[in-house]
């Protein structure tokens, strides 16, 4: 026994934590009625659950509770704590209520028996919002998975393509070139140089698709050469001229930053293309202080960020979820009319020797 | 160069013949250049932009036509071209064309060129216009024969 003081104390500080805590405690006798419970239990049950725990009807308690989670079941009855107090797994375990306005959300719960009481205690303590953080957290990852899995595909599928199917094509160009001169008739020598066409047509779109899946100078020579290639591309395809500027020079980044840098700069092209209605586009692409920043500017038709978006909204929406893989931020400056600007900034700390991809 | 005045004088009478506001007559370059397409005579065109762009096979109206070999038109570019897909046509953006139509320029059996109608104003491309420009086409421009491959 605890001296006297000490005891008094405990109770008292134990009647403040009933009274004062977020957790929910109830007390039931072995009927299952209910003795008492804290305000934040009660909290919990709309006012007609609440009238009839106090009245003392058994099992009202079912009436807010949809079952806990067991080995087999996310949500079960059977064997219910209720019923089998003494059970090993009720020290702690998982448990649904219908709350009032927040619907059923998940509790951690514990369910014991005071000794030589006849009483039995529940305390729950709210997890949505664990739930909640242990969500975005797995989405994070999740995306962060899909992103690398995505590029590491392309990469693969557009080093085939370049490598392989191209070089073959290549040579049988060749073949055909070198059969050219082995005859002299006219007719023949006509369907050849058709042929060579056709076929030198299919090799520059076969290589275009590898380079639009994913460039191989973004792997072998960084950013700069890229995006100088990408926006040749965009120039010739789409008669839009894009001024770029950057001080990167040959500074090669961890894959993983360059990949995001370069594909938000896609993204954000691709949309001034779309939505802006201009000739030209700017794009500056700098080191500063131990950060990446990118800019993409147009002034085209603007938009203004509260209005409901032309297109699907995923494309902004990816930048930044782009971005957040390696600790970026984008942010994005619009005005109807005048035009707009998106800026991407990277920390380059620990993105410099990125594990790769 | 000589067939350059040919291509050139022939593409404007083509214009005068049909009415159209905007004539543009695509080829494919030679081996030096990988045979790309691109936009190498107009008439009645705004500026010389044009001449920049290069189409990839599939890509933009003469990428289209060049490779399916059949005619094509956008009777009114606003109601048949959503807004997000424009750029992907930048002959329509440079040369500020509201109703437009594309046929196959054929020669020797194969797709040599692409020779595009269209109008800025609010007269319409129809089917039978695109019907006469295709055998008008047939005819032969150029050096190009006109010669269809026809499935024997």
């Amino acid at each position: 026994m605890k001296p006297m003081h000490e005891q008094e104390q405990i109770n008292r500080l134990m009647s403040k934590l009933y009274s004062q805590s977020r957790e929910a405690i109830f007390f039931f006798n072995t009927a299952g009625r209910v003795l008492y419970m804290n305000p934040a239990a009660e909290r919990i049950v709309d006012d007609e659950v609440l009238r009839q725990l106090y009245e003392g009807h058994a099992e009202t308690i079912c009436r807010v509770c949809r079952g806990y989670m067991s080995e087999t079941e996310l949500r079960t009855c059977i064997a219910c704590y209720f019923t089998n107090p003494e059970s090993e797994r009720f020290s702690s375990f998982q448990v649904y209520l219908d709350t009032v306005g927040k619907g059923v959300i998940p509790y951690a719960a514990s369910y014991h028996t005071l000794a030589d009481e006849d009483v039995h205690v529940l305390m729950l303590r709210d997890l949505s919002q664990q739930f909640k953080t242990q969500e975005s957290f797995y989405q994070n990852k999740m995306m962060k998975h899909v992103i690398h899995a995505q590029e590491n595909e392309r990469r693969r599928i557009s080093r085939e393509l370049h490598d392989s199917v191209a070089q073959e094509l290549m040579s049988a160009v060749i073949d055909l070139r070198v059969l050219k001169y082995m005859t002299g008739e006219e007719e023949l020598l006509k369907k050849m140089r058709q042929t060579e066409e056709s076929m030198t047509r299919l090799l520059d779109d076969i290589r275009n698709l590898a380079v639009e899946l994913r460039p191989a100078a973004l792997d072998d020579f960084g950013l700069e050469a890229a995006f100088r290639s990408h926006f040749k591309r965009i120039q010739q395809s789409y008669g839009v001229t894009i001024g770029f500027e950057s001080n990167l020079d040959q500074q090669r980044y961890g894959s993983e930053l360059e990949t995001v840098v370069y594909r938000i700069g896609q993204e954000a092209i691709l949309n001034a293309l779309k939505y802006a209605d201009v000739d030209h586009i700017e794009l500056m692409l700098r080191e500063e202080n131990g950060r990446i920043w990118l800019i993409i500017e147009d002034h085209g038709n603007g938009f203004d960020p509260a209005d409901d978006p032309i297109g699907t909204g995923l494309g902004l929406y990816g930048m930044q979820e782009r971005a957040e893989l390696v600790g970026g931020k984008v942010s994005i400056y619009s005005e109807k009319g005048k035009g707009t600007r998106i800026t991407l900034d990277i920390p380059i700390i620990s993105n410099t020797h990125g594990e790769g991809q | 160069m000589n067939d350059k005045v040919n291509y050139q004088r022939e593409l404007d009478e083509i214009r005068a013949l049909f009415g159209y506001d905007f004539m543009a007559l695509a080829l494919a370059e030679p081996a030096e250049y990988h045979y790309v397409i691109k936009w190498k005579y107009a008439s009645g065109n705004l500026n010389e932009r044009f001449k920049d762009i290069v189409l990839q096979s599939g890509r933009g109206i003469a990428g289209m036509v060049f490779k399916t070999g059949k005619p094509f038109m956008f009777a009114s570019v606003e109601q048949d071209v959503p807004r997000d897909a424009m750029f992907n046509y930048p002959i329509i953006r440079t040369e500020r064309l509201t109703s437009l139509g594309a046929v196959p320029v054929w020669n020797d059996t194969r797709v040599a060129g692409v020779l595009l109608g269209g109008y800025r104003n609010d007269q319409r491309v129809t089917l039978q216009m695109m019907q006469e420009l295709n055998e008008l086409a047939h005819l032969g421009i150029g050096a190009l024969n006109g010669k269809e491959y026809t499935p024997s």
